[in-house]
């Protein structure tokens, strides 16, 4: 097993999961909690299984480790099938997150995060490194090793759930719903933080969520069922959102569809407009001339400094001077960035009152100009609607 | 010394036995049986009430305003530690035998578990039911008398009958101050012999039984049903 | 007539009220005094016996009852139904006045220490159960849930987890335990056992400068043993000290 240094993690610490007809039927019941899934996430991705409540989306990612007993059919991590040994040794190599998080209140974090590898009878000196090095990698400072669960926050505890779960180095990472007693504000950042763990470390997760959004946003692919367990459409987001293959998966998705394409996208994937640039002292006839010109996209001038960054937009009446003023009449309203995930951006658009939005890069320069009316534009464009965007492109605060 | 035996001690209650200690007269029997049960019970009742009347109005008004828990907890764990031998003695030698000095001396014992279990009963009240009280205007004798205490019930009926059984046992050495109950038969050996000595224990024990048992009988009445619904 | 040395001794069988012998009791004259200090001065060492037998009593009875108590509760918790009859059980040995006990045994261990510990331990039993069975129902569910799935063994989540959260609780059950234990084992000289139940009465009955005596001693056995258990409690959770931020 590989040990906690960096480089392991760019080795495949990661396995393939696959049910075979897995069926769990609990006595006295009638229809089968879940009914012969058959389904192959491959190493290193994020499958979300994502349903209404009851649909047995929990039952069958307890099955892998057990939690929940297999009734028939099998599931197999790598090749080895999950019944072939003890079930306590068994959810030793998987990392298990739950929603109540449940730290051991009665030990420390760095205790709590070492508990697997306690179990597994790893030296006390390898056992505090890792906790250090998971802390660190999950954000928090290392001097809360020291304190007890009860001194951290609920996002913090979260996190150090998701270290703990992590701190044996897993073949694959079960999540039941891990941001779901979080408040919302958090929970954004959570997921992020994790997208961006996954990023670095690419464990294989299976990611339980009642919510869509959170589905688009976390999976790789994503498994919509329905009761019994059974798979409506299986795919990556926007697949899904392009494509449902049934009425359910449709209504599931949500009727906004096409606005949850937006979450998907950043705003560096379409053609930006340009905006004629004035420059301060520059002679307000050289801009009038600009947006003469025939090919003009937005008619209004962008103030910006020396530096090419945006200050504010010209009106008419900053125009009838002789020379462009130091400071603009209209402001700048929402300035955004390439990087920027498209759905927040029509998101400021719509709640900023100017029509316009300019984009920057990372130095702060002006790199075009985003309108509502360019969303909505390449939303219809045919290029839009056969783009596939690559699991690994996942934005990201 | 022959050793008592349990049909010895049944007879004993029932029927006179001629004593081999005192010689020649009659002891036991039933009728005597009876006059120290009954003293039993009278003493073990009087100290109840005494108990409850001081007891439970102190811990339902401190339970309900809140104030008062390290006096409260700490009387219920000192009355715990307190010696019954000692108590009885001391009655005895400093203030006095009988009826009157006894009884407010076992009702202290009783003071410590009721004011304790009424205290935290009350305490564990959902708050809400309280606010939802005072916000429909009942006044604050009213929430006590019909929001608290029958919330409180389990708990301070819990404390009721654990004053009943300390009280029942010490009332079993009262006999050496002045009060004639069943512990008589234990305490005077020459007198009543192995088979009283061995009547008496199971009197007591008897006794003891059926007043805990009324009293959850009693429990389980004023519970309302409401609350035996929820699993424990 | 036999000295009030031969009664702390622990022969039993007389009458109850016998006569005193006034030249052993200087202060006996002087009835109204409440607290005679030159008594207390010279005859304190004769205290030492009696504390060591009842500490001696106290501590293997409430060591017994909690190892039956103890097995109990971890028995219960794993079988569901035991637990109310278990409740029921100790429930009922506890209702029994401790005189009447100790009588009841009579012909089966007839007098002296054993019969003591036999009575003191099964009055610990119901408060330690019960106790210890509302500790480890209090322990939080999403823990246990996560040791579960995390790959603890149900044996490994008990020890674990489970009992040391469950400790307050289980100490809490002791303290009383020990402290009911301390003030009723004053009874045992019924029985031939000895311990400070001895200075309480016999010749000393009508004495209150010994019994009060006596008595102090307890309050003090009380208090330490209720000290002793607080900061074992505390040395054994120091996760109890961390308050939210």
């Amino acid at each position: 097993m590989p040990s906690g240094e960096s480089d392991a993690q760019s080795q495949p610490g990661a396995s393939s999961v696959r049910y075979e007809e897995t069926t769990k039927q609990y006595p006295g019941a009638g229809a089968p909690a879940v009914d012969k899934l058959t389904l192959e996430i491959p190493a290193g991705e994020i499958c979300v299984l994502v349903g209404p409540s009851g649909c047995g989306k929990t039952t069958a990612m307890r099955m892998v480790n057990r939690t929940v007993e297999i009734t028939s059919g099998d599931v197999l991590i790598g090749e080895r099938s999950v019944r072939d040994r003890e079930p306590a040794q068994l959810r030793r190599e998987i990392g298990y997150v739950i929603q109540q998080i449940g730290l051991f209140p009665h030990r420390t974090i760095s205790e709590n995060i070492g508990a697997v590898p306690q179990l597994l009878g790893w030296k006390k000196d390898r056992i505090r490194e890792r906790s250090a090095e998971l802390l660190e990698l999950i954000g928090l400072d290392p001097e809360l090793g020291d304190r007890y669960p009860v001194q951290l926050s609920g996002g913090q505890q979260q996190r150090v759930g998701v270290a703990r779960a992590l701190a044996a180095d897993p073949l694959v990472m079960l999540m039941d719903e891990p941001f779901g007693a979080i408040d919302p504000i958090n929970r954004e950042r959570l997921q992020n933080e994790f997208l961006r763990l996954q990023a670095e470390i690419r464990k294989t997760v299976l990611f339980v969520t009642h919510d869509i959004d959170e589905a688009i946003k976390m999976g790789d692919r994503i498994a919509v069922m329905r009761e019994g367990g059974r798979v409506e459409q299986y795919a990556t987001p926007a697949e899904l959102l392009m494509a449902p293959a049934t009425e359910f998966v449709e209504d599931f998705v949500g009727a906004d569809r096409a606005l949850k394409r937006l979450a998907l996208m950043r705003v560096g994937d379409v053609n930006l407009w340009e905006a004629p640039l004035a420059h301060v002292g520059q002679a307000t006839a050289e801009v009038r001339a600009k947006l003469a010109a025939p090919d003009v996209e937005i008619p209004y001038p962008l103030l910006v400094d020396g530096e090419r960054r945006p200050l504010g937009w010209l009106s008419e009446r900053d125009l009838a001077r002789e020379v462009v003023p130091a400071q603009a009449d209209s402001p700048l309203g929402p300035v955004l960035e390439r990087d920027d995930v498209m759905r927040d951006a029509l998101a400021d658009l719509l709640q900023g009152e100017s029509q316009y939005a300019p984009v920057v890069d990372h130095q702060g320069r002006i790199a075009g100009v985003l309108s509502v009316e360019i969303i909505s534009m390449f939303l219809a464009s045919p290029e839009a609607k056969s783009d596939e965007h690559s699991a690994v492109e996942r934005p990201h605060d | 010394m022959p050793l008592a035996s349990f049909s010895g001690a049944f007879e004993f209650i029932f029927s006179a036995q001629e004593s081999n200690v005192t010689g020649g007269k009659k002891v036991g029997g039933f009728d005597k049986s009876l006059e120290l049960l009954i003293g039993h019970i009278e003493v073990t009742i009087l100290a109840l009430a005494i108990a409850m009347i001081i007891a439970l109005p102190l811990g339902l008004y401190l339970g309900h305003i809140g104030k008062g828990e390290l006096f409260a907890v700490g009387i219920g764990n000192a009355g715990r530690a307190i010696p019954e031998l000692a108590v009885i003695a001391l009655v005895a030698t400093l203030i006095g035998i009988g009826m009157r000095n006894v009884a407010p001396a076992l009702a202290v014992l009783g003071i410590a578990p009721i004011l304790v279990n009424t205290y935290v009963g009350v305490r564990q009240v959902d708050p809400a039911a309280v606010d939802a009280a005072r916000g429909m205007g009942m006044s604050e004798m009213k929430i006590i008398r019909k929001v608290e205490l029958p919330l409180a019930i389990p708990t301070v009926m819990g404390g009721v009958r654990g004053a009943a059984i300390v009280i029942v046992a010490t009332a079993t050495i009262a006999p050496l101050a002045g009060v004639e109950t069943l512990g008589d038969f234990i305490l005077n050996r020459n007198i009543y012999g192995e088979n009283g000595l061995l009547a008496g224990a199971i009197l007591v024990a008897l006794l003891a039984l059926t007043i805990e048992g009324l009293l959850a009988l009693l429990q389980n009445r004023l519970t309302s049903d409401g609350l035996k619904l929820k699993t424990v | 007539m036999t000295s009030p040395l031969v009664v702390a001794a622990g022969e039993v069988g007389g009458d109850f009220f016998r006569e005193r012998s006034s030249d052993t009791l200087p202060c006996q004259a002087q009835e109204t005094h409440l607290f005679c200090w030159d008594w207390a001065k010279e005859n304190l060492d004769r205290y030492g016996t009696p504390t060591q037998q009842h500490l001696e009593i106290v501590l293997i009875s409430v060591l017994v009852g909690f190892a039956i108590a103890f097995a109990l509760a971890l028995l219960a918790h794993r079988t569901r139904w035991l637990q109310p009859p278990l409740l029921t059980a100790t429930g009922v040995l506890y209702t029994i006045p401790s005189i009447a006990f100790f009588f009841l045994l009579l012909p089966v261990t007839g007098f002296g220490r054993d019969t003591a510990i036999i009575v003191l331990s099964a009055y610990t039993l119901q408060i330690i159960y019960r106790n210890t069975m509302l500790g480890l129902n209090n322990v939080p569910d999403s823990a246990k849930d996560a040791a579960r799935g995390m790959g603890f063994t149900e044996r490994q989540i008990l020890w674990k987890v489970e009992l040391p959260l469950a400790i307050p609780e289980i100490i809490a059950g002791l303290r009383v335990a020990t402290a009911s234990t301390i003030a009723i084992a004053t009874l045992v000289v019924l029985i031939s056992a000895g311990g400070l139940g001895t200075e309480m009465y016999g010749s000393n009955f009508n004495f209150p400068t010994a019994i009060i005596i006596a008595a102090v001693i307890i309050g003090l056995m009380v208090l330490a043993f209720d000290l002793l258990f607080l900061t074992a409690q505390r040395l054994m959770t120091p996760w109890r000290k961390a308050r939210p931020t």
